[in-house]
């Protein structure tokens, strides 16, 4: 089912991912021997009951965490042999972040906080993608507010625009919309759907909410720490079916 | 909750480590003073007491009030000691003079002199009233003309040895003295660090030109005779004419002197202690607050589940106390180290200290630990009591913690007050007449570093801003981010700068001070003296020999030798400084700016010229008599001859003439030789230090010279103090560390999604490094204010006193400012290293 090289045009790939946490009796094995593909342009969900991985699943594919076994790529490159620095320096060019809260720097304004990466690499926002970026979000007339003068879901849209603003390879959502209420919730997705079919972006989403799993075109079902099962094309009813079925 | 309290410090401890120190120095700095007097105190006693250990009275000459009793020693005739003798109770008695006597060491350089006295006295010739004591290898008693016996010590430093013959400076031309015996005072080798030489009787009378009299008659009780009741006889029998006391009264006497003296030293310690505890306050209600404000949640759960306000503020007190208790133990350990190394630095300088263990009153251990508890206890109190009014429902939401910040508008009032209030009571100090100006105006500065810490709050996004525009233009976001985090907590970084600018404000002030005094120094050197050289004594307590001035004025190089005197006499108000000089010649070698014809009547008649200002003050005229006290007569009618302009030595000049009639005292203070003309200068001074040679303590100077090595002395005794003050500065940049780690911790999450952004370890090092440089360039900015302030008004104050110019040294302002820039990066090596090392994933988990 999966192509075993790193080249076969996937943004993400993780192979025989292992994820082990803690010692001795206290031992976790939060990811075991995950493998999986990540195509580009596409909107992935990972869902999956608390505690099966999902988190640590799409922290390793990020960069943010490294794997006790399997190696992860992000485009051509394989992220078990860079050091912190060249790590560091891939997140801010080649993967953009979306969490579920604190996603903001409270002494920076929206603007700011959208060009961070930009910024902290020493380089100017291209503007008119910087525009296009802030105006599907929009937040034209927010700019020059501070996180606290926005409410939770303008502070989660500015979130995306700062993970759209570098024009990543991918990007990653850790239950974005988990803080939200469902007005909120439904412009953010909304906004991260045209992302992928306007823009071509690629986008993980970890979630467990069916509706907003619904947004994605594919969804990868994980259970104690593997891949259990997927999904193409969901719709709210198919996913709360199959939920069902996994559940027993 | 004793528990709860305890497990807070331990959970806390790093953080409260740091805050520790800054008691520790404190407490350190209080016991030191005290142990260091009181074990001075107490070796002096031991001292004394060893050497008048065979003597009951003590009969001496009635002290003089005026004058300087170091070099006036007053006299008693030598028929007096037969009376004294005869005296029923009287076993044995003994007479001896004392003077001033230098050895010269081998090298040419006189011996000692800077601290301790150089002591000539006569050899007591019965033990029993001889401090000193001659082991049986080490030599004899001096028997006669030509001999003299050295203490020990002073032999060992000089380079001498039993048969050597020394040079030795007395009175007159310095003459040659053959080592005849070592001797030891009790169990010590030498005096307290002083140089002592004792002569045959007849031989030191000579010397001391004290032929047929002596300076002190030791007398030894007979079995079962009462020394107060021998004194008394004593008295009695020599009619009240001298000072007659039991060894008991006359080494109290001399041990209140000796405190006096120290009482300086003790105050200074004292002030510096006070300096490092109140630099200390700052950070330790700064740990406690953030301490506080990090434990919110804790601390609105103790409250949710039932404890009481009062109850959560005693947690936080109970903690403080716990820290108190122990740093100030440690404290006080500290402080017996620091007694010891002041004690070596003493005898570094060559004031030797008697030998002897260090005394540690339990009055200094309270006094010390008292300090620390409740200097610590009341700056955390503060904190303590914001403590108790958080919330409980703030277990659930922390945001609702961060209410209740007192308006600023009240703070600003508050701060305006405390301000105006400090700077009242300093202007007041300077300006006013109190008593006690100097703790009048110690008290309003430590009350103004108060009142604009209050202040500074406000100002610190303003000058936050400032201090940091430069920086997101040099370093981008990392400057951006590294100012606006310093200007977000306006209250912490503005609390945590107060500490480093009371040792910045402190630093500019001496600085200020300093130049203002040299500045002041030069400019009087250069209008005062006229003369080409001038010849001054190294040693402080004794001038020149008056035989130096009379051969200088023999040489063809020179026109004009004049020697002037600095001395005191007593006015009806208390004593005043004067000046004494030759009429005819003074006005060649030295600007006293006398009105006409003042010096004339001065060399024609007894009488005074008086400073202008003195008197308009009394509003004397020219011709008005006034009463005037010397050494020889106590009350003189002295007609007012002129005045002069010039009063940078004194108030008052007398005739030489004159002062040799009511004082005993020979010496010059200062020789001033103009150059003949069509002689070179260089030329004149060699044939001026030839004649110099053999006077080991007279130097030679030209101006210039003599205002450098004036510069000299200050320099040092600023570098003194400034090391000292240094440890304020060095407790401010611990607190910048604590502040700044703290911090850290509290921006985790942020720091982490910064990281995970793409922001490299180094740019997050730096971010945290340019933070701690704005606030320690905050504290060094409102420190170079409130120094610059200080310094003006210390310096207008003493303008009256002769400090006639203000300097602002700015080159020392500029680089101590750098210097704190740099002190901001040191004290975040360690904060920034955490932040860099922080774990991306902790910063964004999310329970
Ligand atoms: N830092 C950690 N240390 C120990 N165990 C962890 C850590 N992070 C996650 N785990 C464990 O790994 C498993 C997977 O966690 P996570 O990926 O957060 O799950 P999810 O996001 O699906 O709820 C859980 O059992 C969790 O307790
Ligand atoms: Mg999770």
């Amino acid at each position: 089912m999966l192509e075993d090289t790193a080249a076969n045009g996937a943004a993400a790939s993780m192979r025989n991912g292992v994820k082990i946490y803690g010692e001795g009796t206290a031992i976790v094995r939060a990811l075991d021997g995950v493998s999986a593909d990540f195509a580009r342009g596409r909107f992935t969900a990972i869902m999956g009951p608390s505690g099966s991985g999902k988190s640590t699943l799409l922290h390793t594919l990020a960069g943010l965490d490294n794997l006790t076994e399997g190696t992860v790529h992000i485009g051509d490159t394989e992220l078990g042999s860079l050091k912190d620095r060249e790590l560091t320096i891939l997140r801010r060019e080649k993967v953009g972040f979306i969490f579920q809260a604190f996603n903001l720097i409270p002494t920076l304004n929206a603007e700011e906080n959208i060009t961070l990466p930009l910024s902290i690499a020493g380089k100017d926002p291209d503007e008119a993608w910087f525009n296009e970026v802030v105006s599907a979000v929009g937040l034209e007339d927010r700019l020059d507010h501070r996180p606290a003068e926005l409410s939770g879901g303008e502070q989660q849209r500015v979130a995306a625009a700062r993970a759209l603003v570098t024009r990543p390879d991918i990007v990653f959502a850790d239950e974005p919309s988990g803080n939200l209420d469902s007005k909120a919730e439904a412009e953010l997705l909304a906004f991260m759907r045209r992302a992928v079919d306007d823009f071509s972006q690629t986008i993980v989403m970890v979630t467990h909410d069916p509706i907003a799993a619904s947004y994605a075109d594919r969804i990868v079902f994980l259970d104690d720490g593997d891949i259990v099962d997927e999904m193409v094309d969901p719709t709210v009813d198919s996913i709360l079916e199959k939920m069902k079925h996994l559940g027993e | 909750m004793l528990r709860a309290a305890l497990r807070g410090v331990i959970v806390n401890k790093l953080r409260l480590v740091l805050t520790a120190l800054a008691i520790v120095i404190g407490v350190a700095f209080v016991a030191a003073s005290f142990i260091f007097t009181d074990t001075i105190n107490a070796r002096f006693e031991t001292l004394i007491t060893d050497i008048s250990a065979g003597v009951d009275v003590y009969v001496r000459p009635i002290p003089p009030e005026t004058g300087n009793d170091l070099v006036e020693f007053g006299s008693i005739p030598d028929e007096i000691l037969a009376q004294v003798k005869a005296v029923p109770g009287v076993r044995v008695a003994e007479g001896a003079v004392a003077g001033y006597a230098q050895f010269v060491g081998a090298d040419g350089d006189p011996v000692g002199g800077l601290g301790p006295p150089t002591l000539g006295f006569s050899w007591t010739t019965t033990s029993d009233l001889n401090p000193m004591t001659i082991a049986p290898d080490n030599g004899r008693a001096p028997t006669g003309p030509g001999e003299v016996v050295s203490d020990l010590g002073t032999a060992e430093t000089a380079g001498f040895g039993l048969g050597d013959t020394v040079t030795i400076l007395t009175l007159g031309p310095p003459e040659q003295f053959e080592v005849v015996g070592l001797a030891n005072f009790g169990s010590e080798d030498n005096l307290a660090g002083a140089t002592t030489a004792a002569f045959e009787l007849e031989e030191a009378r000579r010397l001391f030109d004290l032929e047929g009299s002596y300076v002190e008659i030791s007398v030894a009780a007979e079995e079962g005779v009462d020394a107060e009741t021998l004194a008394a006889d004593i008295d009695a029998a020599t009619g009240g004419e001298f000072d007659v006391k039991t060894t008991e009264a006359a080494n109290a006497d001399q041990l209140s002197e000796i405190g006096e003296a120290l009482g300086f030293l003790n105050t200074a310690l004292l002030a510096f202690a006070a300096v490092a505890v109140f630099v200390g306050a700052f950070i330790i209600a700064n740990t406690f607050r953030i301490i506080v404000a990090q434990r919110t949640r804790e601390l609105a759960l103790l409250r949710a589940i039932g404890a009481t306000g009062g109850q959560v503020t005693r947690l936080v007190v109970i903690e403080a106390l716990v820290v108190a208790v122990i740093a100030s133990v440690i404290g006080v350990f500290g402080g017996i180290a620091l007694a010891l190394l002041l004690a070596a630095l003493m005898n570094a300088i060559g004031f030797n200290l008697p030998e002897g263990p260090l005394t540690i009153a339990p009055r200094t251990v309270v006094i010390a630990m008292t300090v620390g508890i409740v200097v610590t206890v009341v700056a955390a109190l503060l904190p303590a009591r914001k403590a108790a009014k958080i919330p409980p429902v703030a277990a659930m939401h922390e945001e609702l913690a961060r209410t209740g910040r007192k308006p600023l508008r009240r703070r600003a009032a508050a701060g305006a007050v405390v301000t105006t209030g400090g700077v009242g009571l300093l202007l007041f100090g300077l300006f006013g007449s109190v008593a006690n100006p100097l703790l009048l105006v110690g008290i309003g500065a430590l009350v103004t570093f108060l009142g604009i810490s209050i202040l500074a709050p406000l100002a610190a996004r303003p000058v936050a801003s400032t201090i940091g525009w430069p920086l997101p233009l040099l370093f981008n976001i990392t400057g951006l981010l590294a100012k606006e985090n310093t200007a977000r907590q306006p209250r912490r970084t503005a609390s945590t700068a107060s500490a480093l600018m009371i040792g910045v404000a402190l630093v500019v002030f001496v600085a200020i001070f300093a130049a203002s005094i040299k500045s002041t120094i030069n400019e009087s050197i250069f209008d005062n003296f006229r003369a080409d050289l001038n010849a001054s004594s190294t040693n402080f307590q004794i001038g020149i020999s008056p035989t130096f001035a009379e051969q200088l004025a023999e040489l063809d190089e020179f026109d004009t030798v004049s020697s002037l005197v600095f001395d005191t006499a007593s006015l009806e108000e208390g004593g005043t400084d004067i000046i004494v000089v030759d009429p005819l010649l003074a006005e060649e070698v030295v600007n006293l700016d006398p009105s006409p014809g003042a010096f004339a009547a001065l060399e024609s008649a007894d009488g005074v010229v008086v400073s202008s200002t003195e008197m308009e003050d009394n509003g004397w005229v020219v011709g008005d008599t006034i009463v005037m006290g010397f050494p020889k007569e106590p009350e003189t009618q002295m007609e007012i001859l002129g005045t002069f302009g010039n009063a940078d030595f004194g108030q008052y000049i007398l005739n030489r003439d004159f002062y040799n009639t009511v004082y005993d005292n020979p010496f010059d203070s200062l020789v001033l030789a103009t150059v003949a003309p069509g002689v070179d200068i260089s030329e004149a001074r060699v044939a001026a230090d030839a004649i110099a040679e053999p006077y080991a303590n007279v130097q030679i100077q030209n101006k210039d010279e003599l205002v450098a090595e004036i510069e000299g002395q200050i320099d040092a005794l600023l570098q003194l103090i400034f090391a000292l003050l240094f440890l304020a500065i060095v407790i401010a940049i611990l607190g910048i560390t604590n502040t700044l780690a703290l911090s850290i911790i509290e921006r985790t999450r942020e720091i982490g999604l910064l990281r995970a952004v793409g922001m490299t370890r180094r740019q997050t090092r730096r971010m945290v490094r340019w933070e701690g440089v704005i606030i320690a360039l905050f504290g060094a900015v409102m420190g170079t204010g409130i120094g610059l302030f200080l310094g003006w008004a210390v310096v207008l104050a003493l303008a009256d006193e002769g400090l006639g110019s203000f300097a602002i040294p700015w080159g020392q302002i500029a680089v101590l400012v750098v210097a704190s820039g740099v002190a901001g990066v040191v004290a975040s090596i360690y904060p920034a290293r955490k932040a860099s090392r922080m774990n991306v994933l902790d910063a964004i988990a999310y329970e």
